[in-house]
């Protein structure tokens, strides 16, 4: 195994004896130059040495060959973070943190996310699906339940940390539950934490369970399932993530040292993504949502953009079929009758998005019709959104709480829709 | 991860030699090779009471757990990253499960009981929704016990080819209410499903449901109390055969719904079923929850249904009704802006060749219920249908309207909606031809008493424009409420050709008429 000059001689010992027991710390190859500030992101980050790895290897930098093989019992065995105890904050080398205009809606947790790409490696830019990760790529995501939702960067419970990877044979998620201060374990059965708090933004106290999703659940959203052609379609279905998509990601963030970028072109200047298009207004953009949107003050326009990149990165991850997907694929809910991704033109079939529909699997007394223009109160799709009720809940999974401020945005958005045959009469 | 074999000796020779005792008890039926493994008595660890044998290399999951255990980890952690072809096993007893247990991509997987009624899980107490779900993979087989309470769907396999699920049990206890989960059986988008010898029991929608699949055998199974007891939505090639449907709001129901991602289904057969005393309130929601109570079968806005020797008997409402979507929804003027996607995909309000032979009907429509129908209901039991007195409600009820309006020419219209390929498929909008048909025949009265002698054939529109003799204001026709005995007929006395058999390939054995159950009584008619 090589390491790169930086290494002090006290690690290359420690490297030189991993080697010996079949562990990897990482490849570093083609970077023996003597380290200049490099403008490359995932500079001296290493990269998987296709050996077998393991989870009590010490390595200087990521864990990549346990990464690529192992499913370890500590979120420390991959040494992603220099500080072991936090994974909101300081990625092992190569580690690059990003964020999204308009998030996953998970019970009012922060989220800090980290992407780690081998060296060498870069991401493949794609207009509207999930960039194209390489294999090697690590995605972490960690969870943390702020006391006050105003205040997110004040006092927080960090509760879980999500590891997405992708290995040769596919990518594979695995649950990590912070267990105690110091590291977080492997919950491949999940866990349920029961009676978190926090303030709203409206100075409400909420009080709710919190889920930690079993390791099996990560694929219920993060999959397209194929639309089984024949009684001989042997397809499978595949595991994708989902929020790293372009339209997210275009936005302007502050990085640790201060900077001000924005993230695609942060990544593409620092040789982490390729193909970014020359003419930046190509790009696609999803509107900026969060708990701080003012709804009663945004124009018609903007709302509905807003609620549009909504229901896309909370509902479209599997109410989704066709249009950008590969052909004969779906999302998991591909099958319903309700489609809400991003590319969805809403005026060619507003049934799509359950406008006048009947629920199919599903329905309650008292919501006739999915989505009624004109009156969210009576509509199932927003009930759906408003409920705790498992038998009704949307999303089905992640969420135990209601998210308040997004119900309101869609309430506005149902009711503002153009009129339709089972609108209410003027 | 796995649980090991040793330290469950004890608990296991128990099995093994009750097993035994069931194998020696003709316990196994002989029918039910579906799980492709073969019996190997030396190798097997129990056996279970439908006769399947549990081999020694089995997962067993926490096999020490004792009644009213939570098993939840055991579970997930079990059916988690499994190897193909994998066995795993749950304990004897009845034990409660916290959590959604989710299974992606499984190749081979069998996941038994030690029966169904041995092996309970109830998820009264649980946080998550569906009980099971299977998302992908191939020849799954889930047999041997009982899901109670679960939240939401009971055992849901979703886009899986080749799912199997044999002696289940999916139950919500006591009464039938709203708040009893949703579907029991519940493959989805799946291709190749074979379900047999289920009982489902309770749920506020369909005990059995088949949704959005193709090559499907449904036999064997008892669906009991529920709003639906089976149905099959927009699903293609299905077999419905000695089944028994009882105590539901609707016993057998055959659907094509506007919207799904596959638009519509057909070659649908149901035979050599029992549905009777399909009188249950209906607390359901959505469409199911307009299914008049008192339904034995329903058919609604399906083209090739083939219906034939099943016995039908003490629904309240009516044996079989059959009727286009229009009963539904009847805004044609909102069809292209509310359906026009759907349309374009070839799901159609209407309904085509739809055959009903050879059933035995008896003491159906003692009295007839559900808002759907009411208009219906009002006119045959007063003087405003065709014979102008009181008739006993019909047990054939036909909604005609569909095919009144594509024979007057007044769908013509949606035809610029159809898509190519739906279009290549037949689906269009043109006068009925014959093959088109909705018919009736050889239909047989199987009521025991004279007060029972009337059992009719109704249409609520005729089909033929020329005899259109009520119309509104506007010209629209009104309802006409005809009515017509069962035995030999007018109305809808006319013969379709017969459909063809659905196969179900199953770890490459076939099922159905044309596979293991060829000699099978009900596949000779």
């Amino acid at each position: 195994m090589k390491h790169d000059k930086k290494a002090i001689g006290v690690a290359l010992v420690s490297s030189i004896f991993i080697a010996a027991c079949g562990g990897g710390g990482g490849d570093s190859s083609g970077t023996d130059a003597a380290a200049p500030p490099s403008n490359v992101l995932n500079f001296g980050a290493g990269s998987p040495t296709g050996s077998e790895g393991s989870c009590s290897a010490v390595t200087d930098g990521v864990n990549w060959d346990a990464l690529m093989t192992e499913v370890c019992p500590r979120l420390s065995d991959y040494n992603l973070f220099t500080n072991a105890g936090d994974p909101t904050a300081g990625p092992t080398r190569g580690g690059v943190p990003y964020d999204l205009s308009t998030s996953l809606f998970s019970d009012y947790t922060s989220k800090y996310r980290f992407v780690f790409v081998p060296e060498g490696a870069a991401v493949g830019y794609t207009p509207s699906e999930a960039l194209d990760f390489p294999v090697g790529t690590v995605i972490t995501k960690t969870f943390a339940l702020p006391e006050n939702t105003a205040m997110r960067d004040g006092a927080e419970l960090v509760i879980e940390t999500r590891l997405l990877i992708h290995r040769a044979d596919g990518w594979i998620a695995l649950p990590y539950y912070w267990s105690s201060e110091s590291d977080a374990t492997l919950a491949i059965a999940g866990k349920r934490l029961t009676g978190l708090t926090t303030v709203n933004n409206q100075g409400q106290t909420l009080s709710f369970d919190y889920s930690v999703p079993k390791a099996a659940d990560c694929t219920s959203c993060h999959s397209i399932v194929p639309d089984l052609a024949g009684p001989d379609d042997q397809r499978e279905q595949v595991f994708l993530p989902i929020g790293p998509k372009a339209r997210y990601l275009n936005k302007d963030v502050t990085y640790p040292d201060g900077t001000v970028y924005n993230q695609l072109q942060y990544w593409a200047e620092g040789e982490l993504l390729s193909g970014l298009p020359a003419d930046f207004n190509q790009v696609e953009k999803a509107a900026v949502f969060n708990d701080e949107t003012n709804i009663s003050s945004i124009s018609s326009s903007e709302l509905n953009a807003k609620a549009r990149a909504y229901l896309d990165i909370n509902c479209a991850h599997c109410h989704r079929a066709d249009l950008t997907l590969p052909p004969d694929y779906a999302g998991p809910a591909g099958s319903s009758g309700v489609q809400l991704e991003y590319n969805r033109n809403y005026d060619d079939s507003p049934g799509k998005f359950g406008v006048c529909k009947d629920p199919v699997a599903g329905g309650k007394e008292g919501y006739p019709y999915d989505v009624i223009p004109g009156n969210a109160d009576e509509s199932y799709l927003l009930f759906r959104t408003e409920t705790t009720d498992s038998r009704h809940k949307m999303p089905e999974l992640g969420r135990s709480t209601v998210h308040r401020e997004g119900v309101e945005l869609l309430r506005s958005w149902i009711n503002q829709l153009p009129r339709a045959s089972c609108s209410p009469d003027p | 991860m796995r649980q090991a074999n040793t330290g469950t000796k004890l608990l296991l020779v128990t099995a093994m030699s009750s097993g035994l005792l069931l194998v020696g008890c003709g316990g196994d039926d002989g029918k039910d090779g579906a799980d492709g493994k073969s019996a190997d008595v030396t190798a097997q660890l129990a056996v279970t009471t439908s006769g399947f044998s549990i081999p020694e290399d089995a997962i067993l999951v926490a096999p020490e757990a004792t009644d009213g255990d939570d098993i939840t980890e055991a579970l997930s952690v079990a059916l988690f990253d499994l190897p193909d072809d994998a066995l795993v096993v749950l304990p004897k007893g009845r034990f409660v499960v916290t959590e959604s247990i989710v299974v992606n991509s499984a190749s081979g997987l069998t996941l038994t009981g030690y029966g169904i009624n041995e092996t309970a899980l109830d998820f009264s107490a649980s946080n998550g929704d569906d009980a099971f779900r299977f998302q992908g993979g191939n020849g799954i087989s889930v047999r041997d016990f009982g899901v109670y309470e679960a939240p939401k769907n009971g055992i849901k396999a979703t886009n899986v080819n080749g799912i199997h699920m044999t002696f289940t049990a999916t139950v919500w206890e006591g009464d039938l209410e709203a708040s009893n989960g949703a579907y029991g059986l519940y493959p989805l988008k799946s291709q190749n499903v074979l379900l047999e010898n289920n009982y489902a029991f309770g749920s506020a929608d369909a005990g059995i449901y088949v949704g959005q699949s193709e090559n499907i055998v449904v036999r064997n199974n008892t669906a009991k109390q529920n709003v639906a007891g089976i149905e099959i939505e927009n699903s293609t090639m299905a077999d419905v055969y000695n089944n028994i449907a009882v105590g539901n709001s609707g016993g057998i129901l055959v659907f094509d719904l506007p919207g799904l991602d596959k638009a519509y289904g057909g070659n649908v057969r149901v035979f050599n079923n029992q549905a009777y005393s399909n009188n249950a309130e209906n607390v359901g929601a959505g469409v199911v929850g307009m299914v008049p109570p008192g339904t034995g079968a329903l058919v609604l806005a399906t083209s090739d249904v083939e219906i034939y020797n099943n016995r039908i008997t003490d629904n309240a409402t009516t044996a079989v009704a059959i009727t286009s979507y229009l009963l539904v929804d009847d805004d044609l003027a909102s069809y292209p802006a509310n359906y026009g996607a759907t349309m374009g995909n070839g799901w159609s309000p209407t309904l085509k060749n739809v055959y009903l032979h050879n059933n035995t009907i008896a003491r159906n429509g003692a009295n007839p219920q559900g808002a759907l129908l009411q208009p219906v209901i009002d006119g045959y039991s007063s003087n405003l249908n065709s014979k102008g007195a009181p008739q006993t409600f019909p047990a054939f009820l036909y909604d005609g309207i569909g095919e009144l309006l594509s024979n007057a020419g007044e769908l013509a219209g949606f035809n610029a909606l159809v898509g190519i390929d739906a279009q290549a498929d037949g689906v269009n909008y043109d006068p009925y031809g014959v093959g088109d048909q909705v018919c009736a025949n050889s239909n047989i009265n199987g009521n025991p008493a004279p007060d029972y002698d009337a059992v009719n054939t109704g249409l609520v529109y005729p089909d033929d424009p020329t005899d259109v003799t009520l119309v509104d204001g506007a010209g629209n026709p009104l309802p006409h409420l005809l009515i017509d005995q069962m035995v030999n007929n007018t109305y809808l006395n006319c013969v379709q050709p017969r459909l063809a058999p659905a196969v179900v390939n199953f770890r490459n054995n076939i099922y159905g008429c044309s596979g293991d159950d060829l000699a099978e009584a009900a596949c000779a008619l």
